[in-house]
């Protein structure tokens, strides 16, 4: 058997392994095919919180160090791999980058994964990787792809009742570029809005959307709702009270209405969380969001995404200035995602809490793409040599290698997994795992099957990719 | 084929009466038929190999053999746990010979079951007789199937309820309590009928309201993924129009399928930057787009392999797609290139062919004529079933873009179908034939829970109200419409059905010159005119008309925009004057052949005074960045090329030159959106039914709403009415109801004397979130 038939073959006995699906979702598209056989895996997690690095993070400037040089004026650009030194960890062999002291500090606490890949889609866009990302396939599609979070909503519900099973932190859908390309993915897709994200693009405004609306009195909103119930009560025509169509429209209000007035709703308040913690975290925006979203998943939230948020040549997104924007972002993010660690370590939730930090795809100083991609350069600092710190960054797009962390949720502490070159391109060169094979970790940790699969338009849509992703089990203690 | 080496391997096979029996008895039950366990079915040749399961002719390099022998439990095929014996030895060298022999399969056998294969011409229904006088042909066919299942037709919906379904099935609005009063009050046998008339009359009512199911099944917006990069264009102002106009079906289609720039967004689809899988490619949503659409066929499946859920291949989905292809189009299997070129075909040859060395618009033409090809039945059944569905709640083939599962009852689609053809393909018609059955205008079943496959038609289903049916409503009941649609459409109210030769322009000479820039006529002319009124007019109208398209501002307001010279603006422009200086800005463009504006105001004083401005050599006129200069005079009216194109008989639009603008003109916003309102990236052909509880809460404290219902109680408060008053208002203008005791007295406390704005507010809320305002019975 040739080398190709040995892929083959595994592969298809990977497909004949595959069973049917199963949910516990009501409404919305039907499972595929035989409900009863989808052997889900146990689940090692019940709420998972991903941490968000929009932009394109640089791996070598943050999880991967490489040769670092200082900026120097005339240095020819393309031996620098790195615009920061390397650090040490809690772990001895792990090295991160300067200013993620916090996070080195907890790395005895997750895996490392440093071999994550993309794959070549011709022309860098952020908004397709970053839809490949949260949904596991490439658009353009003929269906609208759900999101991860929508995934974990359908078939794993909500932990809590009241809490909404999907959770957006930190990322404006309205008034920022390519706007539409982002809620393109931050939807339930075809699984419809109520698997959808409940968005909270402003963590100090969270408490709004549990809130009366603007200038309404908790009473009066209270009152409302009673008056309500009480003219449905008188309404006259009662035989309608069981249609399906209208008793499931008054059961959603009711469950507004219990999140609206319950205590879990506290959970979106930060001004009831004490100072000194808040202190710890309150480096910003997404400071503050790692800290909504530590609070939320207390309190049974399911699946949570923070965000530093994408705005186009924004933040992670460093076409040119790279080190200097990279510092900044280092300061925003490095205490607050070890601080929320530390705290579900300290309040017994970490084990069964899964924390990822990802971003779409790496930086590199050289090359667009991967070394052979038609991608066209978008480095914004184009130059041979260092003239000015503009041109001191890693301000092009790498998908050959990208850094991925996660603590709890089962997997392996203070472990490193996959490689990436020493030298350029720093191509993921052991253990390449691409972006399916991470859903199906994910999927697995949260006890979903990947192979999990809906009905659409009379088609089976899978959890991963053609039902095809494949957990990395070596990630799991 | 290389030789075959195995011995004893080459011996005849013969597939009917020994591969056959071998794969059903131990393999189709999972991978056949409308299993495909693992992605694998063996339904016909090419699945089978295309599987890459065995090597045709080579036995020992195929996964298969191992799988049928394997020791290990978890290989094994057929799987152990399923209780089936494993091979036999003797089967096991059936299977080796066969694919030793190549995989020798019968020509057109297939594992597949027997499906329903929707008949492609259209059938005349003969009628059953009519039972109990109700003498509409889908009664006829309906109380005929509910006869047989032993079902009782459900009684009349009342006259409130008829009124407000049927407004706002055609419409899309709450009828007021001015309508709702005279309804009541007439006494006429044929009122309903009337009313429907009355309702698909309303030109930029229907437009606005089936807009939104137009935009969502043609992925049109005005926002979204692909604009910023050019990669997609709208058609919404040729779509509205086609809406308004009532452009017959077929018309409409071939339009869109060989179209005009202004509706050619439709076919040309999404172009994404980068690289995109080999099946959704231009040409390819090309071919999903117009099967799914036009004909309610699922071209997905088959654009990436051969469907194992009904006929389509991928060769037939490519040779769609190649009929819209520029260049030769090479066949993608799953991503992968195959080396064969598609040819352009079009799916029914049986109706024609379409010429493959033709050019890319002659294909497209061809292929037009053959999708609206009289003998295509398919293509009027799919859009009846979809008109069907919006206004009964539920497909006569569900979901109604699975055209290719049979109907509930087969007669009506044909019927249905056959009507809609004869008359000419008018979508209004269908609507107002489907209304005035009794079918339509019963009561709405009580339903308990979604109706599945074993549905039994008993009566019209109920419908959740669409985001902009909700959003309309509510801005019908508070006045909060927004001031300005994003949509480029033309909602002028066109003055060809107000003639009036009473009125007092109407016998007015048109005095109005011809007029451009002077010097190289080039496409665009700026024009402008100031000029002084000593008082404001009591009436002044306008009548314009440019080749081949303009803008027109006063006093830097919008007034009117044209694109058809042929059909003049008539509008009443009162409103926008002002006494002392005022300006008239024109931004005119000509696509070709001449190039000419002329406008006309009259103007009438409260004494009878009159007045006049006209287009003339008198106004400044430029190319566009040029230097203003008098105006060029090309002629007096009624001078060639045009004509008498203008007629004062056309008395203007009474007050408003257009109705209040609707939520499907504007762009989205969170609430619609929370609502259900589509990402229109992909085609959209149904809405999600139930409200769900993110948008409960978006409803019980999102800004967007309580905004609305804020300002509309501020603005119900200053009319003065006492509070029993207002709740009683309310519910004949939301529910087509008065109050009942009950809720009067539940609601009154609440009202008081009606002069606080936070109670109305309150009873505002209460009122649209009853399952009875947003529920369509």
């Amino acid at each position: 058997m040739t080398f190709e038939e040995q892929i083959a073959r595994r592969e298809f006995l990977k497909k004949l392994g595959l069973a049917s699906a199963t949910t516990l979702g009501l409404g919305g598209p039907r499972a595929w095919g035989n409900t009863s056989r989808t052997k889900h895996p146990e689940a090692k997690a019940d709420s998972c919180i991903l941490i968000w690095l929009a932009g394109g993070m640089a791996s070598p400037d943050t999880f991967d160090p490489k040769r670092y040089l200082p900026f120097e004026r005339g240095l020819e650009v393309e031996k620098i791999l790195s615009t920061f030194p390397a650090i040490d960890s809690s772990v001895d062999n792990i090295k991160l980058t300067q200013g993620m002291e916090q996070i080195a500090g907890v790395m005895d606490r997750g895996t490392l994964i440093r071999s994550a890949v993309q794959p070549d889609l011709g022309h860098i866009l952020h908004s397709r990787h970053q839809y490949h990302w949260h949904t596991g396939y490439v658009p353009p599609l003929t269906v609208a792809a759900p999101h991860i979070g929508a995934w974990m909503a359908k078939v794993l519900g909500p932990k809590n009742p009241v809490i909404p099973p999907f959770i957006n932190i930190g990322q404006r859908l309205e008034g920022v570029g390519e706007k539409e390309e982002l809620k393109a993915f931050t939807t339930g897709g075809f699984f419809g809005s109520e698997f959808g994200p409940m968005n909270l693009p402003y963590p100090d405004d969270a408490v709004r959307s549990v809130q009366p609306p603007k200038g309404m009195e908790p009473g009066r909103f209270a009152d409302r709702y009673k008056h309500y119930r009480k003219l449905i009560d008188k309404n006259p025509n009662r035989e309608l009270m069981s249609d399906y169509q209208q008793e499931s429209m008054l059961r959603s209000l009711e469950s507004a209405h219990r999140l609206l007035k319950s205590d879990e709703k506290k959970a979106f308040d930060l001004t009831l969380e004490p100072k000194d913690s808040l202190e710890r975290y309150d480096t910003g925006r997404f400071g503050r969001g790692c800290l909504l979203a530590r609070r939320l998943v207390e309190e049974g939230a399911r699946f949570v995404e923070v965000t530093t948020e994408y705005i186009p040549f924004k933040h992670w997104d460093t076409h040119e200035n790279g080190h200097t924007t990279v510092q900044r972002l280092k300061q925003e993010v490095d205490q607050p995602i070890a601080q929320l660690i530390l705290d579900l370590e300290a309040r017994g939730l970490l084990d069964r809490t899964l924390v990822i930090v990802a971003s779409e795809f790496s930086r590199d100083m050289m090359i667009e793409g991967v070394p052979g991609s038609n991608a066209k350069d978008q480095s914004r600092a184009k130059t041979e040599k260092l003239q000015e710190m503009k041109h001191y960054g890693l301000h092009r797009h790498f998908t050959g290698g990208t850094s991925v962390a996660m603590f709890g949720g089962g997997v392996k502490k203070g472990f490193l997994y996959g490689k990436t070159a020493d030298e350029r391109p720093l191509l993921a060169v052991e253990n390449p795992i691409s972006v399916e094979d991470l859903h199906a970790t994910i999927f697995t940790a949260m006890g979903i099957s990947p192979k999990t699969a809906f009905d659409v338009e009379k088609r089976p849509f899978y959890a991963t990719k053609d039902g095809k992703g494949k957990a990395v089990m070596d990630l799991f203690a | 084929m290389v030789a075959q080496t195995c011995a004893g391997a080459a011996a005849e096979i013969d597939f009917a009466h020994e591969v056959v029996p071998l794969l059903q008895t131990h393999c189709v039950e999972c991978h056949g038929g409308d299993e495909a366990e693992g992605g694998f079915s063996m339904n016909t040749r090419a699945l089978v190999l295309e599987a890459k399961v065995l090597e045709p002719g080579n036995p020992d390099d195929s996964i298969l053999m191992e799988l049928v022998i394997s020791d290990d439990e978890d290989e094994l095929m057929p799987p152990p746990d399923k209780n089936k014996p494993g091979l036999s030895g003797k089967e096991i060298d059936v299977l080796k010979r066969w694919i030793a022999a190549g995989v020798p399969w019968e020509p057109g056998f297939t594992f597949a079951k027997d499906r329903y294969e929707p008949p492609l011409k259209p059938r005349k229904v003969d009628l059953p007789p009519a039972r109990d006088g109700r003498t509409h042909p889908i009664d006829r066919i309906l109380d005929t199937s509910m006869a047989e299942a032993k079902v009782t037709p459900p009684g009349p919906a009342t006259d409130q309820a008829f009124l407000r379904r049927a407004t706002l099935d055609v419409v899309g609005l709450l009828p007021t309590s001015e309508e709702l009063d005279a309804f009541m009050a007439d006494s006429s046998p044929d009122k309903r009928a009337q009313l429907i008339d009355r309702l698909l009359d309303d030109d930029i009512g229907y437009a606005d309201h089936w807009l939104t199911t137009w935009n969502d099944l043609l992925r049109n917006d005005y926002t979204g993924t692909g604009f910023i990069t050019g990669g997609r264009k709208q058609i919404t102002s040729w779509l509205y129009d086609s809406l308004r106009q009532n452009k017959p079906y077929d018309q409409f289609v071939r339009e869109l399928i060989a179209p005009k720039p202004e509706a050619a967004g439709f076919i040309n689809g999404i172009q994404w930057r980068g690289d995109v899988n080999a099946s959704q490619t231009r040409d390819i949503q090309f071919s999903q787009n117009i099967s799914q659409v036009f004909l309610g066929i699922n071209m997905k499946c088959a654009s990436c392999h051969d469907s194992f859920i009904d006929r389509w291949t991928l060769k037939e989905a490519y040779n769609l797609a190649a009929v819209f292809a520029e260049s030769p189009l090479e066949l993608n299997r799953c991503d992968k290139p195959t080396g064969e070129v598609a040819t352009p075909k079009w799916i029914f040859p049986e109706l024609g062919e379409i010429d493959p060395n033709a050019s890319k618009p002659e294909r497209l033409e061809q292929l037009a004529a053959l999708m609206t090809h009289p003998e295509n039945g398919r293509f009027a059944r799919t859009i009846v079933n979809r008109i069907w569905e919006r206004l009964m709640g539920r497909g006569i083939v569900h979901p109604v873009d699975a055209m290719d599962t049979k109907p509930w009852n087969e007669d009506l689609l044909d019927h249905l179908a056959v009507q809609f053809a004869e008359d000419g393909y008018d979508l209004r018609k269908l609507i107002g034939y489907i209304m005035t059955s009794e079918a339509y205008q019963a009561r709405t079943v009580m339903l308990e829970s979604e109706p599945g496959e074993d549905y039994v038609y008993a009566g019209p289903i109920a419908k959740r109200m669409s985001a902009e049916q909700l959003i309309d409503s509510i801005w019908q009941l508070t006045g909060t419409h927004p001031g300005k649609a994003d949509a480029a459409v033309n909602r002028t109210i066109k003055a060809e059905k107000k003639q009036d030769s009473e009125h007092p322009f109407a016998n007015v000479p048109i005095k109005a010159k011809w007029i451009w820039h002077k010097g190289d006529v080039g496409t665009k002319s700026q024009l402008r005119q100031s000029f002084q009124l000593k008082s404001l007019p009591h009436e002044a109208r306008l009548l314009a008309t440019c080749d081949n398209a303009f803008e027109m501002k006063i006093n830097g307001k919008m007034v009117a925009k044209s694109e058809d010279w042929k059909q003049p603006v008539t509008l009443n422009v009162t409103p926008f004057l002002k006494k002392g200086d005022n300006l008239v800005e024109v931004a005119a463009e000509m696509f070709g052949g001449s190039a000419g504006m002329i406008a006309q105001i009259d103007m009438l004083s409260e004494s009878g005074d009159r007045g006049l401005l006209i287009t003339d050599q008198s106004w400044e006129a430029r190319p566009p960045k040029g230097q203003w200069a008098a105006a060029r005079e090309l002629g007096p009216h009624g001078a060639s090329p045009w004509g008498k194109v203008l007629n004062p008989k056309e008395a203007a639009a009474a007050t408003s030159p257009t109705p209040p603008v609707r939520a499907a003109l504007v762009k989205t916003d969170f609430l619609m959106r929370s609502l259900g309102r589509p990402n229109r990236d992909q085609v959209v052909t149904s809405r999600p039914g139930e409200l769900t509880t993110l948008q409960a809460i978006d409803l019980s404290n999102g800004d967007i709403l309580a905004g609305y219902l804020g300002a509309g109680a501020r603005k119900l408060v200053k009319e003065g009415k006492d509070g029993e008053e207002l709740i009683t208002w309310l519910y004949r203008n939301a529910l087509s109801r008065k109050p009942t005791t009950d809720e009067l007295a539940a609601l009154a406390p609440i009202a008081g004397d009606g002069t606080n704005p936070i109670a109305v507010e309150d009873i505002l809320w209460m009122v649209v979130m009853l399952p009875e305002f947003q529920i369509i019975r």
